[in-house]
């Protein structure tokens, strides 16, 4: 039986960018194998996505996939959890329990946020893995286990090897296969394709139709940083479907955080990513101006409208400033709000500063 | 005393936004340190766009300008 959070390989959005399309394809050659993979990727990048996929794309496939994060228990836990416990090993074990290995026998074991496992559990977890063999807490005998081991982590394990944070020889025995994943702000041309899916996804899921997207969406959704990267777009596409009573996604519908974040530093269709995929034609000196006015605007925000102080921190005279002011069509604040700190423009600079 | 330029400042990155959208957000009235806008457009009678900017973009106001105290959608 299926459940819906079930992990089917339809279900895996390849996308269009390259980094992606070479993920998949080494997935499909290394998941033949019983190596051990390690993927590492921020948080929300899919880590757990490809080692289902991996399990699914393999001869285990019809076996178990065990996922556990190790972040989830503390030193003491997390040697049960792994490599269970026989009954009466401590105070509340009151019968066998087999750990995550076992659980995972003939098939795939996940082990997410492997960078969380401290030093002392990580010398056990390179026994079990080099011997193929756990034992139970408590327990004296050693049990076979036949698992392929994939690792997820967020942080470069070789940096953590480097400050001491994790041990070479596990770090060795790991890093067979590895798998980076890229963020997602890394490859935007994504984006749409995922934004699609989510939406079609979410809206079947509620029984209505898809909502169709503006183009002003696209534009912010193109724009944002994604510092949860995947994951944070699934779930800005579920709170918008589930919030949405009009059948369009407008700007309206986003969260303010995926606005502000998108307009930041000041927006414009101007600025759009330059693709490979889709050229279109770009006017230089309007991309040249919109920078100048960004760079403009911020300097006489943080400055408070003080014009000399804006001068000074975009290393121009003052007297330039006001003509590239004008030029960029920005507002001159009105004569009274102007703080009279500055000194009086050199008007014979104008013209020559330019 | 929060001035009219300071709270447009902020409304304005992602009013353009907005506007491609067709809708805005207008500022209609400051007192003292409250900002009266209105939602116009599109999105006027949605309430979720209602409640997430209203939340969101008084949330962007307070992390800006010090002062600020509320934001009245009217």
């Amino acid at each position: 039986m299926k459940t819906p959070g079930a992990f089917s390989p339809d279900n895996v959005v390849v996308g269009h960018s390259a980094r992606m399309r070479a993920i998949f394809d080494f997935v499909k050659v290394v998941s033949k194998s019983d190596s051990s993979v390690i993927i590492t990727g921020e948080s929300g990048t899919g880590k757990e996505v490809i080692a289902n996929l991996l399990h699914h794309s393999s001869s285990r496939r019809h076996q178990p996939f065990v996922a556990v994060s190790c972040a989830l228990f503390s030193e003491n836990l997390i040697e049960t959890e792994l490599f269970g416990h026989e009954r009466g090993a401590f105070t509340g074990a009151i019968k066998d329990k087999p750990g995550r290995f076992e659980m995972a026998q003939g098939g795939t074991l996940f082990l997410d946020d492997i960078d969380d496992v401290p030093l002392s559990m990580q010398v056990k977890l390179l026994r079990a893995i080099q011997n193929r063999t756990v034992e139970r807490v408590g327990g004296t005998r050693s049990i076979n286990v036949n698992v392929r081991v994939i690792t997820g982590s967020k942080k470069d394990l070789r940096k953590m090897v480097a400050d001491g944070n994790f041990r070479e020889d596990l770090y060795y025995r790991l890093n067979v296969l590895p798998i980076v994943l890229p963020p997602l702000r890394e490859r935007r041309e994504d984006i749409p394709v995922l934004t699609d899916f989510f939406f079609k996804k979410f809206a079947r899921a509620r029984g209505i139709d898809t909502p169709t997207v503006s183009p002003a969406v696209r534009y912010a959704f193109n724009r944002y940083r994604w510092p949860g990267n995947v994951r944070e777009l699934e779930n800005a596409c579920e709170r918008i479907v589930q919030t949405c009573s009009c059948g369009t996604v407008r700007t309206g519908c986003l969260a303010a955080g995926v606005l502000f974040g998108a307009g930041d530093p000041v927006p414009s269709p101007a600025a759009a990513e330059l693709t490979v995929a889709a050229p279109t034609a770009v006017s230089l000196d309007d991309r040249l101006r919109e920078v100048e006015s960004n760079l403009i605007s911020w300097a006489l925000k943080v400055s408070d409208g003080n014009k000399s102080k804006a001068a000074e921190l975009l290393s121009i005279k003052r007297s330039t400033l006001g003509d590239r002011i004008t030029r960029c069509g920005l507002q001159e604040p009105a004569p009274g709000e102007e703080p009279a700190a500055g000194p009086a423009p050199v008007e014979s600079e104008l013209a020559a500063s330019a | 005393m929060v001035s009219r330029e300071q709270i447009e400042s902020v409304l304005g990155r992602i009013r353009p936004m907005m506007q491609a959208d067709g809708g805005d957000i207008e500022l209609v009235d400051v007192l003292g340190n409250s900002a009266h806008v209105r939602l116009t457009g599109m999105c006027a009678g949605c309430p979720s766009a209602h409640m997430t900017l209203y939340m969101g973009v008084e949330m962007a106001l307070r992390e800006e300008i010090k002062d600020f105290a509320e934001l009245v959608v009217v």
